[in-house]
């Protein structure tokens, strides 16, 4: 596990991706930054991150679109699954190495809140708590991303799968209002990414949001090394 | 036994990939898999290292089954699949880092990949990056792979592919030196790559087991008749009556004039007789030249051919013995 972990982040920076992942984060990050201090109240910058929950919805599936696609083009899931380790490891290496590569942004965002601090002193709180919200819908995303990868060889349909269903996630709490019957409007709001995310955009540690997007996490995890292990029954 | 195959079948829908195929290998054997592209050998070899499940039947390494104890077994094998799973964005060192890393291997870690690296000849590439490598080289790199953690035993699936005629010869006598303390089992469809190197050879088409023996009885169990081919200078009537007229000869075909006044003759003896001293004898005594006299039983060419081209096959060729 440790060993794939390792190798994918390499891989994450010894390609473009990384960089262009992180970079183009920070450059949004930046940007909204600016806005913070043009309005001059260090009171917005918990908002920051609840503006760059779409951003980061839309670029997360760049990330992980290549995680299982290539090495089934590759053919190089084959040295991995006969490699004497678990499907599970396999999967959790993958999806390690892509979160780790979200956290790295989110840690750098905050470089911009540091410098702040010295001249205000911003809500650390809910700073904080907003960014735990964003790294934790962060990681039930790139699970889904995982498994949308291992379903198929090609990057351009596992990037495309991963922007609908994060596009989906998104939106779908815009239809709860559309919906009449109780039941399904209960069950849109209740996997509603965004419906999820506000909680901590307002400071708020909400319990049942952190046990649903780490629900997400292992139920993709677990579907993941399920169709891996599917190649073998085929 | 190191490797058992117990009546494996592979089903893909309708289509049987395999078909209830067993056989067994000690220690330090190389049983060569045999047969024309598509027959099942990769899907065997698939199946021995876990990639792929069987429909029905089991195998088992070093004696752990390879679906109950899947990681045990795994630990045993190291794999050259048919393409090397090669990352095309990593060095050839950071690669087999990574391999060393991902089979939990022990061994110290510089003086192991060091060897492997000096014993397929890839110490002077090992800051390259895979992606620029030539064929030869990337399919070095995939055999240093499956070397890594010095599993007790080898599956090459192909392992020649794509080498010129100078690094097959090396390849060949890496894996004649790894025979000595491992159990290989390589596939190819190229008849003398397995001749030169493996113990017992066992033939699959269709996804079924057709022969399995050794070189030397797969030769000689197609056929108990002598084949000669000679090349005799002298009036062709004469020499075709004459040749005709020795006893232990039951056919004489004349291939035709091969060379100005000579012409090369096919004969076929009787059961069990050699035919070569009868006709040296005949050549002397009526003094005509002889060019050429090759000994032509049934090579395992022939064999091969014979096996895969048509479906019946004698039975005492499938009796799967143990190596």
């Amino acid at each position: 596990m440790t060993a794939i972990a390792k190798k994918e982040l390499k891989s994450y920076f010894l390609s473009p991706i990384g960089y262009v992942f992180v970079g183009v984060l920070l450059l949004l990050f930046g940007f909204y930054y600016y806005q913070v201090l043009s309005v001059g109240s260090s009171s917005f910058l918990p908002q920051v991150y609840s503006v760059m929950f779409i951003w980061c919805m839309m670029l997360l599936p760049l990330l992980t679109m290549r995680s299982f696609s290539d090495e089934m083009r590759n053919h190089t899931d084959q040295g991995l699954l006969t490699a004497p380790i678990g499907v599970g490891g396999i999967v959790f290496g993958k999806f390690l190495a892509a979160f780790l590569v979200f956290a790295i942004a989110m840690v750098l965002s905050l470089i911009p809140i540091v410098i702040i601090s010295f001249f205000a002193s911003p809500d650390w709180a809910a700073i904080l708590g907003t960014v735990l919200g964003s790294l934790l819908y962060g990681a039930a995303m790139i699970s889904i991303g995982v498994f949308i990868s291992s379903l198929t060889k090609s990057q351009i349909v596992a990037a495309i799968g991963t922007f609908g269903a994060s596009i989906f996630l998104l939106v779908i709490n815009q239809l709860s209002s559309l919906v009449t019957n109780t039941v399904l409007a209960g069950v849109i709001t209740w996997i509603s990414f965004d419906n999820r995310y506000q909680p901590f955009a307002k400071g708020i540690l909400d319990l049942s949001s952190i046990v649903f997007f780490l629900s997400v996490v292992a139920i993709f995890w677990f579907l993941t090394a399920r169709k891996l292990e599917s190649k073998r029954w085929g | 036994m190191m490797i058992e195959v117990h009546r494996l079948t592979k089903r893909y829908g309708e289509n049987v990939a395999l078909n209830n195929i067993s056989f067994s290998a000690g220690e330090n054997t190389v049983i060569g898999f045999l047969g024309p592209n598509g027959a099942g050998k990769s899907t065997t070899m698939n199946i021995i290292t876990g990639y792929l499940s069987a429909s029905s039947g089991w195998v088992k390494v070093g004696g752990f089954d390879t679906v109950d104890q899947p990681n045990e077994a795994k630990k045993l094998i190291g794999y050259l699949p048919e393409l090397p799973p090669l990352y095309p964005d990593m060095t050839v060192r950071g690669y087999l880092n990574f391999v060393y890393e991902l089979k939990k291997v022990t061994l110290p870690r510089e003086k192991h990949l060091r060897e492997i690296c000096a014993l397929v000849k890839i110490l002077d590439v090992s800051h390259r990056l895979i992606g620029n490598l030539s064929k030869g080289y990337r399919q070095r790199v995939g055999l240093a792979q499956a070397l890594i953690g010095n599993p007790p035993v080898l599956i090459l699936d192909e392992p020649t592919v794509g080498l010129d005629p100078k690094q097959i010869i090396e390849v060949r006598n890496l894996i004649k030196n790894l025979s000595k303390n491992h159990t290989v089992i390589l596939s190819s469809h190229i008849l003398p790559e397995i001749q030169a190197v493996a113990d017992r050879i066992l033939i699959i088409n269709n996804g079924s087991l057709v022969a399995d023996g050794t070189p030397f009885e797969l030769e000689h169990s197609m056929s108990a008749q002598h084949h000669v081919s000679v090349r005799l200078e002298g009036a062709m009537e004469e020499v075709e009556k004459a040749l005709s007229g020795l006893q232990s000869v039951q056919t004489v075909r004349n291939i035709g004039e091969k060379e100005p006044g000579v012409w090369e003759y096919e004969l076929t003896g009787k059961e069990g007789k050699d035919l070569r001293r009868p006709i040296f004898a005949l050549a002397a005594k009526r003094n005509w030249p002889m060019l050429s006299m090759t000994s032509s039983d049934l090579s395992l060419e022939d064999v091969f051919l014979r096996l895969t081209g048509s479906a019946a096959v004698p039975d005492d060729l499938t009796k799967g013995r143990d190596a």
